[in-house]
């Protein structure tokens, strides 16, 4: 979840301004699934190797210990992994913000006027994380959704300063040099 | 363009809760290393009152103090606390600090799961610690939880398994997180053999307790079910065999015992590399060495049994596997020295507390040597001598790499320098009280003084006098430890971001004391 902070600070504006301010939500991963996949079943390798040679003295409630923490690691890998899949583009030029999400179902694209869009936060409850949504006209994208609460609250702030709140188009050279 | 929004974005990124509820709920990775770092310290206290205890009754031959019973209690409470409640939670506190910050990671992979691991862990001690109020008091069968002798303890046997099964869900949380966060969010160009050396030896630690918890949690259950349910895995009257058991918890305990040194020999790497102003000597063959002194460390088990009678074959397979081990541990002693060697040395706390870890480690090496001889092991089983080997390893092995670190990085935790003059105090009074307290115990050992007794013959006097008034010392020390932290925590000389003469590692290339949020920017390494 935490993986994504370099990424939320990606953003990438060209030399003229007008091109648009872009704002990448890219997750940051050193494995590769093929050599996740290697490096979990080297684990499990060894992990049941033990735990097979206790079952075979007779020792067997140590096999579904084992079993559980592989399955732990592998789910904790799997969670890690899954957001390379995730991306989010979010684009800013003077009249417009563009929200591009790629995920495991395809790319899917949401533009607002930024003269009317605002950001909202969604403050977090109990065990829920908060949601920041960028919202106009009864219409709303969740962004960031991959975030730790810090991270998200840093890219509500950014956000903030750059889409400005409804009925507001801060100019994007004087909100990006403040 | 990038970077003016990074400024801009400062003050508010550092923002963070407040209160009680910050510490409750935080899921961040340098939050959840400072409370595992200050519950590692209060527990290194509770644990030293125990040893406090043992060695005011050993101060004179006789009982004095506490009823024999106790003193068990006290001897087996002083080993779980300061195994599973100091060290480990110290390193894995270091850990949840500075291997994001080494790796340029943003934080740990899970941070929800982190802040489950740590609150397990707390729970876990407030059971175990309870135990001590109840009828029939604490274990007192000693860390290793021997069956038949542990299954009479009294009220306190269930609550003391359960409170090991959190402690093993805790440790193996933690490590799937280290394991997780180092394998996929390194920063660009941060391959594995660019990786700071505590972070390798961490990545390897966390491998271990993987391998090994499931065969602790399973032991201990089979304790359990031996005890209510009528098993009988450890019950020859029922077919069962206590020495299995015996097989089962040094399986577990042995690279406990790595599990415990390696980040130890990571925390040195970097502290030597950085005070001898020279890269470490060797980094691949650190690496290497770690790699091996892991995978030895699990076929060596038996030779915490040799008395139990094995076979010759037996015998002789685990002192020659346990003699291999020295031969990685020496590659890093020896690479350790050649770091030093014609370096630019200087003598801060953590150079000093470092410096000390490379000799008197060494002596618990060595007696671990001797003690890997099957027949010489004979003579030294169960004796004060095997006391003075790991403790040897533990304290001013483990317990000082600790220090070191914390002397190392306070800095960076706190933004303030802490009180030199003081620290190089405590190193003085920590180094001779602890060398007060533990080498005259090879001379009890090998006077033949058996271990967990709270009496002892006349002969055995004068080295027990000596060892207690050097453990009264040494706990005392540790109490000035405690004062430089909180001092430097409330304030003082602020720190530079390098603090050290450039030091190597991205967390010295963050302010100090380093952001809540440490990489706005993944940093490339080249």
């Amino acid at each position: 979840m935490t993986e994504e902070l370099r990424a939320v600070m990606g953003e990438t504006a060209g030399d003229d301004i007008r091109h648009g301010l872009a704002i990448e939500l890219v997750p940051n991963c050193s494995l590769t699934p093929a050599q996740a996949f290697g490096f979990f079943a080297s684990l499990c390798f060894v992990s049941f190797t033990v735990a097979g040679y206790f079952a075979a003295q007779g020792l067997w409630p140590v096999l579904p210990f084992a079993g559980l923490e592989m399955a732990v690691l592998g789910w904790a890998l799997n969670l890690s992994l899954r957001r390379r899949r995730c991306t989010q583009t979010i684009t800013l030029t003077e009249d417009e913000v563009r929200i591009v999400t790629r995920d495991s179902c395809g790319a899917r694209s949401m533009a607002f006027p930024r003269h009317w869009a605002s950001p909202r936060l969604v403050r977090a409850r109990g065990w829920h994380p908060s949601r920041l949504v960028i919202e106009s006209h009864g219409r709303a994208c969740e962004v960031g959704g991959l975030l730790t609460e810090e991270e998200r609250r840093s890219l509500h702030t950014r956000l903030q300063r750059v889409v400005g709140m409804v009925n507001e188009s801060p100019r994007l050279q004087a909100a990006l040099n403040p | 363009m990038a970077h003016h929004e990074h400024t801009a974005d400062h003050a508010h990124h550092d923002d963070k809760p407040q209160g009680i509820t910050r510490w409750l709920t935080t899921t961040n990775h340098k939050d959840i290393g400072t409370m595992y770092l200050v519950f590692s310290l209060a527990m290194f206290l509770i644990g030293g009152l125990f040893a406090m205890v043992i060695r005011a009754e050993l101060f004179q031959p006789g009982l004095q103090f506490v009823d024999p019973g106790f003193f068990n209690q006290m001897t087996t409470m002083h080993a779980l606390v300061m195994v599973f409640g100091a060290v480990m939670p110290a390193t894995v506190g270091l850990a949840n600090w500075m291997i994001p910050m080494q790796i340029g990671a943003p934080d740990m992979a899970l941070p929800r799961m982190n802040l489950f691991s740590f609150w397990l862990l707390f729970f876990a001690f407030m059971l175990l610690l309870s135990t001590l109020f109840l009828p029939g008091g604490a274990p007192a069968s000693g860390w290793t939880l021997y069956p038949p002798l542990v299954l009479q303890t009294g009220n306190a046997f269930p609550v003391a398994v359960f409170a090991i099964h959190l402690m093993g869900a805790s440790s193996i949380m933690g490590s799937i997180n280290v394991i997780v966060t180092i394998m996929n969010m390194r920063a660009p160009g941060m391959s594995l053999l660019k990786m700071p050396l505590f972070s390798w030896s961490w990545l390897i630690t966390a491998y271990l307790l993987i391998a090994v918890m499931p065969v602790l949690a399973g032991g201990v259950t089979m304790l359990l079910t031996d005890h209510f349910f009528a098993t009988s895995f450890f019950n020859p009257a029922g077919g069962g065999d206590p020495v299995l058991f015996q097989h089962v918890f040094w399986f577990f305990g042995h690279p406990e015992v790595y599990i415990m040194i390696l980040p130890a020999f990571g925390i040195v790497s970097e502290i030597l590399q950085t005070f001898s102003r020279k890269p470490i000597f060797g980094y691949e063959a650190m690496v290497y060495a770690i790699a091996s002194i892991a995978f030895l460390s699990f076929i060596v088990w038996a030779h915490h049994m040799f008395t139990v009678g094995m076979p010759l074959a037996g015998q002789m397979f685990f002192t020659l596997s346990t003699m291999l081990i020295a031969i990685p541990t020496g590659v890093k002693v020896f690479n350790w020295t050649a770091t030093m060697w014609r370096g630019s040395i200087s003598f801060e706390p953590p150079m000093l507390f470092a410096i000390a870890f490379l000799f008197l480690f060494t002596i618990g090496g060595f007696s671990g040597l001797m003690l890997a001889i099957a027949p010489a092991d004979f003579q030294y089983h169960d004796t004060y001598f095997v006391v003075a080997h790991f403790h040897y390893v533990l304290v001013p092995g483990a317990v000082f790499a600790i220090m070191a670190a914390v002397y190392y990085w306070l800095p960076k935790w706190t933004g303030h320098m802490y009180d030199m003059k003081l620290a190089n105090f405590h190193f003085w009074m920590s180094t001779i009280f602890v060398n007060v307290l533990f080498f005259p115990q090879h001379f009890l050992g090998l006077a033949g003084m058996p271990r967990r007794i709270p009496d002892y013959a006349t002969q055995f006097a004068d080295w027990n006098m000596v060892s207690s008034i050097g453990g009264f010392g040494f706990g005392l020390s540790q109490l000035l430890f405690v004062y430089i932290i909180i001092k430097a925590a409330r304030g003082g000389q602020k720190a530079t971001a390098e603090v050290w003469d450039n030091p190597p590692g991205l967390e010295w290339t963050v302010p100090s004391p380093a952001p809540y949020h440490t990489f706005d920017t993944a940093p490339e390494v080249k």
